[in-house]
């Protein structure tokens, strides 16, 4: 095993080009990813936050190479794989695997379970026939279903349940990074438990490496090691988690935390820092730093500069004009 | 609906109590009546097809003595100005407009599936393959079956392929719009990141969900196919004279309309029938295979 | 004062399987300018209960069952001919849904759906009504209002169609409104934006609100008093501080331990701690349940859960909670 990063993204850069008009001549590009740069080791949670439209779920296709992307380089366990074709990727591919938002969606209806979560093992050979079967049933076991639900179709399992199922499958070729796209978002709170915990369970035994994007700030203060916020195709803040929650630096990192409703009556806030207006299009995302428009600390330099993403504590970058090396948090705002 | 759980909603059927046996066979009829009701007909009617060598005398055989004779106990649906046997001919007629249908409505449905993954699949080819279609849709298929039938020999092979020519793209338009929007389905690319290559990922995942619809819209064409088949025979373009189909039959009637008009409402009778047994029958498929009707059911 | 008033009420579908009871027997007040909060998870009767009040349910299949009591200002809901409930809807109770694009007409502007709603309802003129239905977008923040009257909603963001939505529930000044998941389809800076304008106008026109939610964030953060739901009835009901301090069902008390806390610091020597489960899924509607519906997934439960219903129980400071357990939950929540 190798010491370099279970994955690693090099300003990964995707633009969706718009055709319009009568001859569908190319005439703009959606910049759902401009630049995007992060590594993950073993065992590590990286948590991938941000509203509709920040590219997010982008760079989880794209470095599961569903995608092609249109710079940057992607890296599996130091090995470059941006640049090969479907065929050459197909090798890489039991290293790094996936578990969807939908579960409903995700899975074909017509297959079975046994059929669905041994897909892989079939595909990379590992194990056919009886034999597969049998792995099948342990990786049930695993994420805490019966192997006899090998025999049943997708419909007939709740969400929580079809959620196992996926994650089964993800783990049925022994990856080394899982990308999770909001898994749990489309779960009840009390079976988003289950699945978070099996999660963590899972990351702990075979050390994977975990990709989780999600919008939801409490989820990702509970499974990740490290958070990157993104906003409009950039990463705007990266940080450990502690440091996220307790000084976040980035003014929207800090307005993302004070919108989330938090479940305590007795917290509730006087006043919050809610950003004015909507996010901007990804067609048309303003100049300079994308989040001057709604930024309650704008300078008249951000409409025209683009920050930097800098560190400016040991681990903690971040992209913001305002914020030079080494300032102290409190620069920013009055109270923290 | 928002107030029935669909966990708890699927799981159902998996515990239900055992049925009696009329209820096994009634709760699906009763369900699904239009399916049942063609289903029954063209099952008739395909097996008259099948069995007329053997329960009709010879569709061919004059008889000067007996033409024109109405219904009658010895002959059922009458007798042609030749004295030929109308119940004879009619059974016969149904076979032509069978194969004539069911022929069409198979090719056109191998050739519009073969098509349609290919521009389901590669857009440079859809691009092309796709004006053509458009360009085939545009010449109407009794003009292109007359212009065919002009050019070679008439023959029930040309007139199937006639009809088959402008049926084509509308099969393809269905199974490409299939392909295109399961391609976009997650479990696709759930299967892409699982290494599920080409070929497999075409037969496991995409191409059975191409068969309901394909199967509907193959309905469709068999029925437009015998009633095109039935107009090309009457204009005299269609299946040659000596064989007896229910547009030569009609053809044939026509100039003694008033003498004899079961020489035209019977076979008439029977092709609008069978249509009728095969459109119901697509009908249903359709409201049953599609899942978002078939969920209410 | 309560101006809406829920007794017994039960909703049922009756499909081709059998019946669902999708609501059975569900009581609750709302007084005259409170938020009430509905919590429970998907499937529980939430939304079903909200468009029972409003006789919203699909006439095929649902039915308000007899016994039902749904009183507003005097009236009884339930009885009320669809022509008598047309005039309520929209003026004196209106709704909010989740999903602002279906529920605005995609052909019609914005102002015309402002302006529909309001001369439809008060027999002003038109002109007075697209008055009005500019000071409407004024009053819920949307700036420009003269040219946004006459843009389309594929026009505007999902922020601004649930604004218009607001707009439209609002503009005969209704009693109550009732908002179903208002922003579960929205960003978390456009829900804070969402919901400090519904606070702000009800504390401006004195509107009551059900605010219908499975998030807990969102009750805690709008509501003053809560109702929990779970398979159909009512298990839970308290002032939302106290609802928070004191959970007394099991349910609750689960669910509370169940969600990731974006305020709290949870990490114990850089281990994440797991978060409580509550096992299981739940329970099938479509037949009836025996006992307390939560004691297949509860760590409460006593054989005695599993066949006598509790009934719900007055626990002080207008603390209702239908458990048989409470002492124990009591004990362990402390």
């Amino acid at each position: 095993m190798s010491d370099a990063p279970s994955l690693e993204v090099r300003d990964l850069v995707k633009h969706f080009p718009i055709h319009s008009g009568l001859l569908q001549r190319r005439t703009g590009a959606v910049k759902a990813v401009d630049g995007v740069s992060f590594a993950i080791r073993r065992g590590e949670t990286l948590g991938l936050v941000g509203e509709s439209g920040c590219g997010k779920s982008t760079v989880g296709k794209t470095v599961l190479k569903l995608i092609e992307p249109t710079a940057g380089r992607i890296l599996l366990d130091g090995e470059d794989v941006t640049t090969l074709s479907p065929g050459r990727m197909w090798h890489h591919r039991r290293r790094i695997q996936t578990v969807f938002q939908d579960p409903y969606s995700s899975m074909n209806p017509r297959l079975k379970v046994g059929t669905i979560v041994g897909e892989p093992l079939e595909n990379f050979g590992i194990a056919s026939g009886k034999e597969k079967d049998e792995l099948v049933a342990k990786l049930l076991q695993r994420v805490g279903m019966r192997p006899d639900a090998m025999n049943r179709f997708t419909h007939e399992f709740s969400g929580g349940q079809r959620q196992r199922l996926g994650i089964a499958k993800a783990l049925a070729v022994n990856p080394d990074v899982i990308v999770a796209d909001e898994p749990v978002s489309a779960l009840d709170v009390s079976v988003q438990a289950q699945v978070l915990n099996l999660m963590i369970d899972l990351q702990d035994e075979y050390k994977l490496a975990y990709l989780f994007i999600s919008h939801d700030l409490a989820v990702m203060r509970h499974i990740s090691h490290r958070i990157a916020v993104m906003y409009l195709g950039r990463i705007v803040e990266l940080t450990d988690k502690r440091t996220l929650f307790s000084l976040p630096m980035h003014p929207y990192t800090e307005a993302l935390l004070s919108a989330a409703p938090v479940p305590d009556p007795s917290k509730k806030k006087a006043r919050r820092v809610i950003v004015q207006g909507d996010v901007p299009s990804p067609a048309k995302p303003p100049p300079g730093c994308h989040f001057h428009t709604r930024c309650p600390y704008a300078l008249p330099k951000c409409k025209v500069e683009v920050p930097p993403l800098i560190e400016v504590a040991p681990g903690h970058h971040v992209a913001c004009l305002r914020r030079p090396v080494g300032a102290s948090p409190e620069s920013l705002t009055t109270t923290a | 609906m928002v107030a029935v759980p669909s966990d708890t909603a699927l799981a159902s059927g998996t515990d239900e109590a055992p049925r009696s046996l009329a209820q096994r066979i009634w709760t699906p009829i009763r369900r699904n009546p239009t399916i049942f009701a063609g289903a029954l007909l063209l099952t008739i009617l395909v097996s008259l097809a099948i069995l007329a060598p053997w329960i009709s005398p010879d569709p061919l055989k004059q008889n000067t003595i007996n033409r024109l004779r109405p219904p009658s106990e010895k002959f059922w649906f009458g007798t042609d100005q030749f004295g030929r046997d109308n119940f004879a001919r009619t059974l016969h007629g149904a076979r032509v407009s069978l194969i004539v249908g069911i022929t069409v409505a198979a090719i056109s449905a191998v050739i519009g599936l073969a098509l349609g993954i290919l521009c389901g699949y590669f857009r440079r080819v859809d691009a092309i393959v796709m004006r053509i279609m458009d360009g085939i849709m545009a010449i109407p298929s009794i003009l292109l079956a007359i212009a065919l039938i002009t050019l070679t020999r008439p023959g029930l092979g040309i007139v199937i392929v006639a009809i088959v020519i402008p049926e084509v793209p509308r099969v393809v338009r269905v199974v490409r719009s299939v392909v295109l929007s399961i391609r976009a389905q997650p479990y696709i690319e759930s299967a892409i990141a699982g290494g599920t290559k080409g070929f497999k990922l075409l037969v496991r995942h995409i191409l059975p969900n191409t068969l309901a619809p394909l199967i509907v819209q193959a309905t469709f064409i068999c029925a437009a196919g015998m009633l095109i088949e039935a107009g090309l025979s009457f204009l005299g373009a269609g299946v040659p004279l000596e064989i007896p189909s229910w547009g030569n039959i009609i053809a044939q009637g026509r100039s003694f309309f008033l003498r004899a008009p079961w020489c035209i409402f019977i076979p008439g009778a029977f092709l609008a029938l069978t249509v009728l047994a095969v459109n119901l029958l697509g009908d249903g498929l359709r409201d049953r295979l599609d899942p978002r009707l078939a969920r209410r059911m | 004062m309560s101006i809406l008033s829920v007794r017994d009420l039960a909703t049922h579908f009756h499909t081709r399987d059998g019946v669902t009871r999708a609501v059975d027997g569900v009581s609750f007040d709302l007084a005259a300018g409170e938020t009430l909060g509905i919590v429970g998870e998907s499937g529980c009767g939430k939304s079903v209960t909200a468009l029972s009040i409003m006789r919203l349910i699909p006439p095929e299949t649902a039915r308000i069952t007899p016994g039902s009591v749904v009183e507003f200002e005097g009236r009884e809901l339930t009885r009320l001919s669809e022509e008598q409930m047309r005039e309520i809807r929209g003026k004196s109770i209106s709704m909010i849904f989740q999903e602002p694009m279906t529920s605005l007409n995609p052909v019609l502007t914005v102002g015309t759906q402002i302006a529909e709603n309001v001369w439809r309802h008060t027999g002003i003129d038109k002109r007075q009504a697209r008055e009005r239905a500019k000071e409407m977008l004024d009053l819920v923040g949307i700036a420009d209002s003269q040219r946004r009257l006459d843009e389309y909603p594929h026009q505007l963001s999902g922020g601004m169609r649930q604004r218009v939505m607001i707009a439209i529930a609002l503009s005969c000044d209704p009693r109550v409104l009732i908002a179903d998941e208002p922003t579960t389809a929205l960003d978390v800076t456009i829900q804070a934006q969402i919901l400090d304008l519904m606070l702000e106008l009800k504390e401006k026109l004195g509107t009551a609100i059900i605010m219908i939610t499975h998030d807990l964030g969102v009750v805690a953060e709008t509501t003053q008093r809560v109702v929990v739901m779970y398979a159909g009835r009512k298990v839970e009901e308290a002032p939302v501080g106290e609802l928070f301090a004191r959970p007394l069902h099991p349910y609750t008390h689960g669910l509370m331990r169940a969600i990731p806390r974006l305020d709290i610091d949870a990490e114990t020597a850089g281990r994440r701690p797991r978060l409580k489960e509550i096992p299981g899924m739940v329970p099938r509607l479509d037949k009836p349940i025996m006992g307390c519906a939560f004691a297949p997934r509860c760590d409460f439960a006593t054989e005695r859960c599993r066949v006598e219903a509790p009934p719900l129980e007055d626990h002080g400071k207008g603390h209702l909670a239908a458990c048989w357990e409470v002492a124990r939950v009591q004990t362990v929540a402390a």
